[in-house]
């Protein structure tokens, strides 16, 4: 079916007459059926011909909302036109300008929310697929070998730490490379990468990006240093007292939070990170090929409604999981998941239990989990967050049979570094604080991402990279 | 890439390794861990550090060949690499003047309780050290507990039924002249079943008894929670906020020994460690 519609004057496209072209492309897919069983990527990523056609429908009206809807603002109306054009090569160079990381932000950004959210397209329901065209342009950059590198300002002689190599260290590395100062980056696993190794499967992000994008970062002058803990190797005053002019605190998400429930710490009740570390950074897929086993049950079901929850069900599923459950205690309205993987995940079989919470995990006897006694909830009035709070209603408790229960409810923040650094400011979440500019209260430390958010998404996460790399910019160039 | 300098054998499937990591022996201190990776392949893996020279950029620990990565480790010879080498993690032994220690070890602790009775010493404790051995072949490092403490008893004999062991008889005869000759503080490094056994022992004389928890463990930088404990009812992970915990403290030590066991089906090769009386068998 398609649709054209006949815009009048506007005053995005100005006085012309413009069709709009509303069949915003599908991107193919692997099916639910034989995804279920692998673990490879679940979106096989536009063709170059779906490319060139999803690209013309970009009407580049003047306003450029999609770019202001962009946390690392990318020049979006100026790459799909190159991709108009034809000259991939040239789209790469301006997606390159303003991110380091194409292929990664193509798959995992809630673009929906963001620069397709203000797409002039949107309007009418259909904005450009601005997150494919980009993934695109990534993996055609990736595949023929010509990566493009911006020019690198002449060496300023300063000395930069970055503490972490999540996706927010990432972007400040880069960002702080390409102005000529030298980064040094630490990282406490035995890859880099962060949550985008460890915590997003492989299904939706797979790792061999990861890691090309991580030695793009690198071949800008940055050295990557692994093993490395932040507070135990070196304190942050010994970081600002030998080498380094500044620092960037970007560690991530931290110590995974529980329910407080009893039962709690059965065999066979995981963390959403200890299950996504094993399957994901460890490889646990690929056990005995790889060292890491996880074990997996039969029944299995995942406490909590955001992205990491989905994340951990799906990889229930290709784990062998006959049955997987996603149990939210509030409905489906205020999941925090984006829409896109909470209907790859139904499609997948995954069955969702709104309005329930549980209050109790049950042993079999020998302390493995057996069942888990649940409460069903309402909806009551609405909390600090603006989300109705869920209440229990009292006498619906009941239980339900399980073998696994994986527990995704958040995190809260790694004391190692203000544990040790006590003139860092924390939140009593323990969350470091920060200007708008990423700026903690400690003199020549900026800080962004999870560690200052509590959990919020990649991109999020590498926008504030983004604005405290031009305010350490800034302050190096003093 | 950390390469080995020295590996010996202590006793049969029991060796030392000495890995060059400047950067861990630089701040490790007693009771801290390690956690390598052989090679890219490999799962992490902790060890408790039983020596380091910050000199040389040297540290050590003791392992016993339970399991695939063990016996991998078993294979390397000085002039190989790990893969990964990181730490020191956790948080160090708590070390003061206390008077009378006795310490109770057994297996790796035998070796990993080294740095940390040196230190007790350091403070002018006297300390009594009971060594839990299945014979005297197998008592490894002996002469060095010996030195580090006034004195060793060694407890040989294997374990017996319901979880009665052998390092139990000394410690109730010392605990039986408890306070006329009083014992000030315990520490205790071991299997699980020992320090809680110790724990319960202790626990009518209210003397503090320290133990070394080794759940699994991920990443052990406090982001999996797989290590995670029950102490005083609340959940601490044992790669920040331990190892080190008071054994009277610590709750639910049945389903931290089911944790424990959680892949022994599938990586421990060796039936032995399949402990009579445990829950999981």
């Amino acid at each position: 079916m398609s649709e054209t519609k006949e815009t009048g004057p506007s005053e995005e496209t100005g006085k012309k007459k413009v069709k709009m072209n509303l069949n915003r492309l599908e991107m193919p897919k692997q099916e639910p059926e034989v995804r279920r069983r692998n673990f490879d990527e679940v979106a096989t990523g536009y063709t170059y011909e779906m490319t060139m056609e999803e690209a013309s429908r970009c009407i580049q009206c003047k306003k450029r909302n999609c770019q202001q809807g962009c946390p690392v603002n990318i020049d979006i109306p100026d790459f799909i036109k190159h991709l108009q054009d034809g000259n991939i090569e040239a789209a790469s160079k301006v997606l390159k300008a303003k991110t380091s990381l194409p292929g990664i932000c193509g798959r995992v950004c809630p673009q929906e929310l963001q620069c397709e959210n203000s797409c002039t397209l949107n309007k009418k329901g259909a904005p450009v697929a601005i997150g494919r065209l980009e993934r695109f342009i990534a993996d055609w950059e990736r595949t023929s070998g010509a990566v493009s590198k911006p020019e690198l300002a002449p060496s300023t002689g300063k000395c930069v730490a970055v503490v972490g190599t999540g996706p927010s260290g990432l972007t400040v590395a880069s960002d702080l490379a390409i102005r000529g100062h030298q980064v040094t980056m630490y990282e406490a696993l035995h890859v880099a990468g962060g949550v985008l190794m460890y915590g997003i499967p492989e299904f939706r992000l797979p790792k061999e990006i990861v890691q090309r994008e991580v030695q793009y970062v690198s071949s800008l002058g940055v050295d990557i240093h692994l093993d490395t803990v932040i507070g135990i190797n070196y304190s942050l005053d010994e970081l600002l007292n030998t080498k380094y002019q500044a620092v960037y605190l970007a560690t991530g998400a931290g110590l995974p939070q529980f329910l407080r429930v009893p039962g709690e710490n059965l065999n066979m009740v995981y963390s959403a990170n200890e299950f996504l570390t094993r399957t994901n950074l460890m490889k646990a897929y690929l056990y005995p090929e790889y060292a890491t086993p996880v074990k997996m049950g039969r029944k299995v079901a995942v406490i909590g409604g955001g992205n990491v929850a989905m994340d951990s069900a799906r990889c229930a599923v290709r784990l062998g999981a006959q049955e997987v459950y996603v149990i939210y205690r509030r409905t489906r309205q205020e999941m925090p998941a984006r829409l896109e993987e909470v209907e790859n995940a139904e499609e997948e079989g995954i069955h969702f239990h709104f309005l329930c919470n549980p209050t109790g995990f049950i042993s079999d006897g020998r302390n493995n989990v057996s069942a888990m006694e649940l409460v069903r909830m309402k909806l009551g009035e609405p909390d600090a967050s603006g989300r109705r709070r869920p209440v229990p209603i009292e006498g619906s408790e009941y239980t339900m049979d399980v073998d696994t229960a994986i527990i995704s409810l958040g995190t809260s923040p790694n004391p190692l570094i203000a544990s040790t650094t006590p003139d860092l400011e924390t939140s009593r979440w323990g969350t470091v604080i920060t200007d708008e500019r990423g700026k903690t209260s400690k003199a020549r430390v900026w800080a962004g991402g999870d560690i200052v958010s509590g959990g919020a998404t990649v991109i999020s996460a590498m926008g504030e990279g983004r604005r405290a790399a031009s305010a350490m910019h800034e302050f190096l160039s003093q | 890439m950390f390469p080995i300098v020295a590996h010996e054998e202590l006793a049969p499937n029991v060796h030392r390794m000495t890995v060059k990591a400047s950067v861990v022996a630089e701040k490790a201190q007693p009771g801290q861990f390690v956690i390598l990776i052989t090679d890219e392949k490999g799962e992490r893996i902790p060890f408790t550090i039983s020596g380091w020279d910050a000199a040389r950029g040297t540290v050590d620990f003791v392992y016993i060949e339970v399991g695939k990565t063990t016996r991998q480790l078993g294979a390397l010879r000085p002039g190989d690499e790990l893969a990964h080498f990181v730490g020191p993690l956790g948080k160090p032994a708590e070390v003061d003047h206390y008077g009378h220690v006795v310490a109770v070890a057994s297996g790796y602790g035998a070796a990993a309780i080294l740095p940390v009775l040196r230190a007790l010493k350091e403070k002018e404790n006297r300390i009594t050290t009971i060594l839990q051995a299945p014979d005297r072949e197998r008592a490894f490092c002996a002469e060095e507990l010996e030195q580090a403490s006034d004195r060793l008893i060694l407890a040989l004999g294997s374990p017996g039924e319901e979880m009665t062991v052998s390092a139990t008889r000394p410690l109730r005869k010392i605990l039986a002249n408890h306070p006329q000759n009083p014992v000030h503080r315990m520490v205790v490094m071991g299997s699980l079943c020992l320090m809680r056994v110790i724990s319960e022992m202790t626990r009518p004389y209210s003397i503090k008894t320290m133990v070394h928890l080794t759940p699994l463990m991920v990443d052990g930088t406090g982001m999996c929670g797989a290590c995670r404990c029950s102490i005083q009812g609340k959940n601490r992970f044992a790669c920040v906020h331990g190892p080190e915990f008071d054994g009277h403290e610590v709750d639910g030590w049945d389903v931290l020994m089911a944790r424990r066991c959680t892949y022994a089906d599938e990586s421990i090769l060796q039936q032995s460690f399949q402990c009579r009386g445990c829950s999981q068998w």
